[in-house]
This record gives C-alpha cells, sequence and structure tokens, in this order.
C-alpha cells in the first residue's frame, strides 16, 4: 500500500498527528480538560464554514476560530469563574450551530464540510504534509520546552504559581497550541473525532501507573501505532480512516484496562 | 529592636470576600531565623492570610512585602517554600513518581527551555536524603502513606534552597507517629539549616515549644513573641470561643 503516494501522505499525516495530538493530550487530560479537543475542533469547523462559503484554504481560517474559541475559554474560565466543564459544552454546541448556519445560510452545505466533520486521510495534500511539518513541528518545540511547568501546572496550579511560574502565559501558551494542533489535524481525523486521539491513548497509558514521562511515551506509541493500525486497516478494507484510527484506539484502551486490572 | 529587612513585611492588610471581612487591619512583620506558628478558629482567616501572603490572594486593602519588595514586584520566588493545605491528599492516579514531584521544585525562574541539569538533579537527591524520602523516590505518589506524601512535599519545598518555608495545616491526612518525626525535622531545618518556618495550624494541641512566635488569626491578628504567654487560657478562650484546655508546652509538660 506505501508504493502510493497519496497512502505515504497520508502516513506521514497521520503519524505526526498522533504524536502532536497526545503529547498535548498529556496535558489536556491531566488538567482534566479533555473536553477542550472536541470544542475546538468544532470552533475550527466555523472557520471552515467561513472558507468555504468564501471560496477560501480552510486552514489557516480554520486556525485562526480554534484560536479565538480557545482564548475564550481561558477568559471565561479564568475571569467570570465559570466552570471549565460548563464552557467547554457552551462553545462546543454554538460553534456546531453557527458553522451549519453559515454553510446553509451561504448553499455551500456539501461533501466538502462532510470530509471536515468526519476527515479524509486518503485527500491529504502535499501542501498539507508540509504545513503540518512545519507548524506542528513548531507547536510541538513550545511544548517540550515548557514541558515540566505544563506538568507542575496540571499537577498543582497554585503552587506553581508560588514558585514562579507564569502559569497563566503557559496556560494560554497549552490553549493555544492545543488550537493549532486542532486546526491542522480535522483535515485528516476529522472534528468529530480528534478529541478521541488527544484523550483515550493518554486514559490508556495512565492504566499502567507510571511517572510523568513513561505515561507520555506510552501515550505516544498508542496514539502512533493507532493511526497506522486504523489507516492499514481502512486500506485493506475500505474503511473510512478516522472512524477506524478511533475504534483502533478504543481497542487499545479496553485492553489496557483488561491487562492492568486491580 | 531589630535591624535585619522583614522577610514578610504586613501592612494594615484587609481582605472582604462578597462582602464578607475575612481579614481584618493586619499590621505585623516575619524576621529572618524566626519559627511562627498561626493558630486560630476554622473559618478564621488562617489559610486566606497565608495566600494573601504569597499572592495568591488580592488583599482589598494593605500591601504585603516580601524582602522589602510589593509582592508584584518580587521575583525570586525560589526563596518560598509552600506546602499547601491538601498537599497530603493528592490524586491517586496522578502519573508522578515521588522524584517527579520534588523535580518540581527546581522549576522556579527557569527560562523558556526548562531542562533539569546536573545541579538541579544534586539539590533533589539533597533535598530528598534529608526528608528520608529518597528511597521512595521511583514510587507513584498515589501509593505513599499520608506522613511520606508530606516529607515529599517538603521535599519539594526544599529543592529549591528556600530561605523560608510556609506550611498550612501540614498534619491533615497524618498519623501521630508521622507527625513526631515531621515536628523533629521541621527543628531540625530550623536549627540546623536556619530556615524561616511559617506554619499555620487550628490544631492547638500541636504547638511545639521550638516557635519563637505566635500569631492568632480570627480576623484580626495578635502576634506574641512570647508564645507560652499566648497560650494561656484565657486568650485561647477568646480566640475559639470556648472554653480552652491546652497543652502549653508539650516537651516541659506545663498544662494550663
Amino acid at each position: 500500500m506505501l508504493e502510493y503516494d497519496f497512502m505515504q501522505r497520508a502516513f506521514i499525516a497521520g503519524i505526526l498527528i498522533a504524536i502532536l495530538a497526545s503529547i498535548s493530550g498529556t496535558f489536556i487530560v491531566l488538567r482534566r480538560y479533555s473536553m477542550i479537543g472536541e470544542t475546538l475542533a468544532h470552533a475550527s469547523l466555523v472557520g471552515v464554514a467561513v472558507a468555504l462559503v468564501a471560496g477560501s484554504n480552510p486552514l489557516w481560517i480554520a486556525v485562526l476560530f480554534a484560536l479565538i474559541a480557545a482564548w475564550l475559554i481561558e477568559l471565561l474560565r479564568d475571569r467570570f469563574e465559570l466552570y471549565s466543564d460548563a464552557v467547554l459544552s457552551i462553545l462546543l454546541s454554538g460553534s456546531l450551530a453557527l458553522a451549519i448556519v453559515i454553510v446553509s445560510a451561504g448553499g455551500a452545505f456539501n461533501s466538502s464540510l462532510f470530509s471536515y466533520l468526519f476527515g479524509s486521510i486518503l485527500a491529504v495534500s502535499k501542501e498539507d504534509v508540509i504545513t503540518i511539518v512545519i507548524v506542528g513541528g513548531i507547536a510541538l518545540v513550545a511544548i517540550l520546552a515548557n514541558a515540566h511547568k505544563l506538568y507542575f501546572i496540571a499537577y498543582d496550579e497554585e503552587v506553581a504559581q508560588v514558585s514562579g511560574i507564569p502559569v497563566r502565559l503557559l496556560n494560554f501558551l497549552l490553549v493555544s497550541v492545543v488550537a493549532i494542533i486542532i486546526s491542522l489535524s480535522i483535515r485528516v481525523v476529522g472534528s468529530l473525532l480528534i478529541g478521541a486521539l488527544m484523550v483515550i491513548p493518554v486514559t490508556a497509558a495512565l492504566q499502567f501507573r507510571r511517572g510523568f514521562l513513561a505515561t507520555m511515551i506510552l501515550s505516544l506509541l498508542f496514539s502512533v501505532f493507532s493511526v497506522i493500525g486504523g489507516m492499514t486497516l481502512s486500506y485493506f478494507f475500505s474503511l473510512p480512516s478516522g472512524a477506524t484510527i478511533v475504534l483502533f484506539v478504543i481497542f487499545i484502551f479496553i485492553i489496557s484496562l483488561l491487562i492492568t486490572k486491580r | 529592636m531589630r535591624f535585619s529587612l522583614p522577610i514578610f513585611d504586613i501592612r494594615n492588610l484587609s481582605l472582604q470576600i462578597a462582602n464578607q471581612t475575612i481579614l481584618k487591619n493586619i499590621s505585623l512583620q516575619i524576621f529572618e531565623g524566626e519559627y511562627v506558628a498561626i493558630i486560630g478558629p476554622n473559618g478564621g482567616g488562617k489559610t486566606t492570610f497565608a495566600r494573601t501572603l504569597l499572592g495568591l490572594q488580592k488583599p482589598t486593602s494593605g500591601e504585603v512585602l516580601i524582602y522589602g519588595k510589593p509582592i508584584e514586584q518580587f521575583k525570586n520566588w525560589e526563596k518560598i517554600g509552600y506546602v499547601p493545605q491538601r498537599a497530603t491528599l493528592t490524586d491517586k492516579n496522578f502519573p508522578a513518581t515521588a522524584l517527579d514531584i520534588v523535580k518540581m521544585g527546581r522549576l522556579a525562574n527557569k527560562g523558556f527551555f526548562a531542562f533539569y541539569n546536573e545541579e538541579d538533579n544534586n539539590k533533589v537527591q539533597e533535598a530528598m536524603e534529608k526528608m528520608s524520602v529518597w528511597q521512595l523516590r521511583e514510587r507513584l505518589i498515589g501509593e505513599l502513606s499520608g506522613g511520606q506524601r508530606q516529607r515529599v512535599m517538603i521535599a519539594r519545598a526544599l529543592a529549591s534552597d528556600p530561605s523560608v518555608l510556609i506550611l498550612d495545616e501540614p498534619n491533615t491526612g497524618v498519623d501521630i507517629i508521622s507527625q513526631k518525626i515531621f515536628y523533629d525535622l521541621l527543628r531540625e531545618l530550623h536549627t540546623n539549616d536556619h530556615i524561616t518556618i511559617l506554619f499555620i495550624t487550628h490544631d492547638i494541641g500541636v504547638i511545639a515549644d521550638d516557635i519563637t512566635k505566635l500569631i492568632t488569626i480570627n480576623q484580626t491578628a495578635q502576634v506574641c513573641t512570647s508564645p507560652k504567654e499566648a497560650l494561656s487560657c484565657e486568650d485561647m478562650s477568646k480566640l475559639y470561643g470556648v472554653q480552652a484546655h491546652l497543652l502549653a508546652n508539650h516537651r516541659k509538660g506545663d498544662i494550663c
């Protein structure tokens, strides 16, 4: 299957996204912020809807909308002291509703939007791969450079603050990087499914009860393995790639639960 | 008369939350080398007071100076070690070994690329050995007992080489034997390592005779540099609003 250019691109993009999603997902899950992936994916869908109606490239407009939503979430959480899960839920349904209204009003409710909902890994272009490598690479460096501090914040935000860690700035950095990673990913995995790739490998890794580094590496391995496994199955059995990847990672999660059962 | 710069200089501090007075016009100073106990009833404002000292809570009026600087301008946070109230009641499933936790103490004032170097590793080992938890370094924090977790949290605070240690209700979830070890360790840190200690408790029965200053907080603060004098039944009765019977000096056995 790797003799085809489109499959090579699909595998490169998929593996890169698996790495980005699992590493950023580690911090998201530890902060009890799992729903943020879903919410930002739907916010970036608003950007896709605007781009489809306007006839421009959806990727950058999706990034812009996801970033705005990410900052709005931080603002509402920080200034108005609203419950995080309630804020995420409001923005999730609000974004999806707005995206549907925009494409319907603009007459663009077609298969293009459908491919952003469920992903279309087999239609990944060379430009998509280059964008994921460059932008995703920068996002990854930003997270890894601050990984220890983000881990400290996830463990105890107040003590981190008293230790002189710029908690607000790093919270802002984390949600911004997650917004960018998600916008890059919805073309490949789909806005309805990317949240799963951020949360499930980490949750599976947590079952093994290891320290920080081991948990992150395990989660990375589960994520990459799921993408490779899911895409291979999707190629040989003509299944939709995004959904197959998610089912594969859920399978790994169940196996993790069973073998670590206490 | 003291000539040294106070670590904490609290000036006319008042705090109201939702029109309710939590702290009222508190002025006091904490100097290097002191061993300070902050006592008071539950809900009296002890934890809020500590949070205000650390910049986690903004006062309604008044100010807090740390080493002579207004709290917003203070940058040397590695000098302040903080062990919060719920430190021993940690999330049991959090993926952290004791070593992961203590290493967090080395992150103060690290730049954008925050990685650990050899000096960090040495300081972490030193702090863990001092707290007798080096042998537990590979164990998950959720698997440790309350007393062991407490010592890991103090090791984390010590890893940054602080000159002052603030402990809020440090014995929550800790058994009696571990509490005894804890007080011996605090005494050692104060006497041998010259670390200023400030600890908050609602349990007046555990106050050691090591303390050099006692602050009682129940909205307002009363400072006593002679702790024994402050531990009179009359004062305690006023503070707690009940008839108090306490062990004023648990080593010497003076019972009030």
